[in-house]
């Protein structure tokens, strides 16, 4: 059985971030990472074919050249294969744009499942997985807290107000898993110099089949500003525990958040 | 095409808090728009109750299901209704229910998403979003792309919008039965793990306890906290990882995101990944004994002390300006 997990280079969460004139991401500017909730997809893959269900998984990237960067780490961490699907017509892609592309893709290496992250850190969207299903034709298991694997079906373990729901559907499927799957592992120095020598497989759009005016954003940033400063905190520091609580209620009466 | 259309989920055939935020806000941008808001309504009762959603702003509400579990199963219907009534946007809730909805409809009909948005306007015709973007670092604003533009698919966050008690009834239809491949998921088994979880997306005051509180036995005295408050309890995910409270109680990146008009953060550091799922509340103040811990640095009131210490003594303060 095959997975492709898909993974998405993103700005650090620290890093500092910028925007072109053109009201573009400065991703020169920015440190880039896998984006952390798809290190839980691939966590959740790699337990799978360490438990003998799967046989294969395999990245898949949409980005710019430099992602490949972000395939690298992905296959140090484990796995067998990646994709990198570039183009500079793809830059500054939506969210449908993005799905209807990874559809394309996956459409070719044809995985019985998509893994994804449960939202990528830039957009947050968390519609690529949803819109990626819609587009194959595929059910959408997304937010699972565990991914399990069975004879013909996938069963996610998904929150619900008061517990949890398991939900199932047969194969092929497109799923989404939360950092609730457990831990990330660290690259082994092994692993990284394996993943030196995996060949990265590339497509551009023409590769797909596309047409760069079929894969237009629907969408378009019109503005981008710091949000507002807050002024400084007032703080209580350096009196006893009494004194702390009666101005925590001083303060809170004056605000009438109590009586 | 000026109608505005809001996804409306049911439980026990009432709507839902999310139904009842999200009729408001349809009902706000429909008016500016020259049309109705029209419900999409789906969940157990939802055509039992669908009237009512007339009263929280609704003109027309389409049941697209009153059975179907899990919600991705009524995408078929869904997506049809979309189709057929095209409206300027679907307004919907920035829940996991909310966004595999909102999801495969964007891949359904190829439609622009914006979201999790903190305002939306109409301008010209369409509308404009606000969000909070890259983990808030930036506040951006969008729009479709094109000049005569598709249904826009908009996630909005809890709170946003407040319901509105008014005293219309609404026209109510029922979709026509349509078939989709996420009827082939089904929940297979449910697990209740807590009898009553508060719904912190409702609630007005929460006390969020974190790794400082130590232990399970340390959340109650911030359950105590909370009752003086008339709030409920909530935490970060270090909390939540070690077993002291539910996943559900999580707030943050991957927990719920929430805007109370106090949030009290006991023992939190302050991490980005807290910080996106509460910085909108109106009021914060933070109990730690680390003066540099990062919550000072967005907190409204920032007392440097040891919890323990602190927590009960503020609890019985409280109480005792309430009895006086
Ligand atoms: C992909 C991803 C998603 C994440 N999503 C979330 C999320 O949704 N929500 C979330 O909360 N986190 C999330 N995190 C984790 C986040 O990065 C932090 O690790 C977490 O928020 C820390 O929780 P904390 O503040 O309770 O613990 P800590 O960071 O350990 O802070 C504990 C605080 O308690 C204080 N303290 C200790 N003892 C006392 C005392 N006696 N009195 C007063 N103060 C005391 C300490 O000074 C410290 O500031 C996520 C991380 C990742 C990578
Ligand atoms: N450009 C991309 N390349 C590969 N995977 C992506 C890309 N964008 C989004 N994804 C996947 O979709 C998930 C949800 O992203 P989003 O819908 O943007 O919140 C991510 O966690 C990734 O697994």
């Amino acid at each position: 059985m095959k997975i492709v997990v898909c993974v998405k280079q993103v700005p650090a969460t620290t890093a500092e971030k910028r925007y072109t004139s053109e009201l573009r991401l400065d991703r020169a500017a920015t440190e880039a990472v896998i984006n952390p909730l798809d290190e839980y997809a691939i966590e959740q893959a790699l337990r799978l074919k360490e438990g003998g269900v799967v046989d294969e998984v395999v990245y898949l990237s949409m980005g710019p050249d430099s992602a490949s960067e972000a395939l690298r780490r992905s296959l140090a961490m484990g796995g067998d294969g990646g994709v990198l699907v570039t183009d500079p017509a793809l830059a500054g892609a939506d969210q449908w744009v993005t799905a209807r592309v990874l559809a394309a893709a996956l459409d070719r290496l044809a995985p019985e499942v998509t893994l994804m992250g449960m939202a990528s850190d830039d957009a947050r969207g968390s519609l690529v997985p949803g819109a990626v299903a819609a587009i194959r034709g595929l059910p959408l298991l997304a937010y699972g807290a565990e991914l399990r694997l069975t004879d013909g079906a996938a069963q996610i373990r998904r929150l619900n107000p008061t517990g949890f729901d398991i939900l199932e559907a047969p194969l092929p499927v497109v799923a989404s898993v939360t950092d609730q799957v457990g831990e990330p592992r660290y690259a082994s120095l092994k692993g990284i110099m394996a993943a030196r020598r995996v060949e990265l497989t590339t497509w551009a759009l023409a590769d797909l089949g596309l047409d760069p005016a079929g894969v237009a954003s629907l969408t378009r940033l019109v503005g981008a500003d710091p949000p507002p400063a807050k002024p400084p905190a007032q703080v209580i520091s350096g009196v006893g525990p009494d004194e702390a609580a009666t101005r925590i209620a001083d303060w809170l009466a004056e605000r009438k958040l109590i009586a | 095409m000026a109608d505005v259309a809001f996804l409306a989920e049911f439980a026990d055939g009432h709507p839902t808090r999310s139904a009842l935020e999200l009729a408001a806000g349809a009902a706000e941008l429909a008016a500016a728009a020259g049309g109705g808001a029209v419900g999409l309504a789906y969940g157990p009762g939802a055509a039992d109750g669908a009237a009512s959603l007339g009263a929280a702003g609704a003109a027309r509400v389409v049941v697209l299901d009153s059975a179907a579990a899990p919600a991705v199963t009524v995408a078929g219907p869904l997506v049809e209704a979309v189709r057929a009534a095209a409206p300027v946007a679907v307004l919907a809730p920035a829940t996991p229910n909310g966004r595999d909805l909102a999801a495969v409809l964007v891949g359904s009909l190829g439609l622009p998403a914006f979201g999790p948005v903190r305002a939306v306007h109409m301008e010209g015709g369409a509308v404009r979003c606000e969000m909070s973007t890259l983990q808030g670092a930036m506040i951006t604003a969008s729009q479709s792309a094109s000049s005569a533009p598709a249904t826009s698919v908009v996630l909005v966050s809890s709170g946003t919008y407040a319901p509105s008690e008014g005293s219309g009834t609404a026209v109510v239809s029922q979709a026509p039965a349509a078939d989709s491949p996420q009827t082939k998921v089904r929940i297979v088994e449910s697990a209740t793990e807590a009898a009553a979880i508060a719904a912190l997306e409702e609630a007005e005051i929460i006390v969020a306890g974190g790794r400082g509180v130590g232990s399970e036995a340390g959340f109650e005295a911030l359950n105590q906290l909370a009752a003086a408050l008339g709030g409920v309890v909530g935490a970060s995910r270090a909390a939540a990882d070690a077993g002291w409270v539910p996943y559900q109680l999580q707030i943050g990146q991957t927990g719920k995101v929430v805007k109370p008009a106090l949030y009290l953060a006991v023992g939190i550091s302050g991490a980005i990944q807290h910080r996106v799922g509460m910085q909108a509340a109106e009021h914060i103040v933070a109990i730690n004994r680390d003066p540099d811990a990062p919550i000072g640095e967005f907190a409204d009131l920032f007392v440097v002390g040891d919890l323990f210490e602190i927590v009960p003594r503020l609890t019985a303060e409280i109480e005792r300006r309430k009895g006086a």
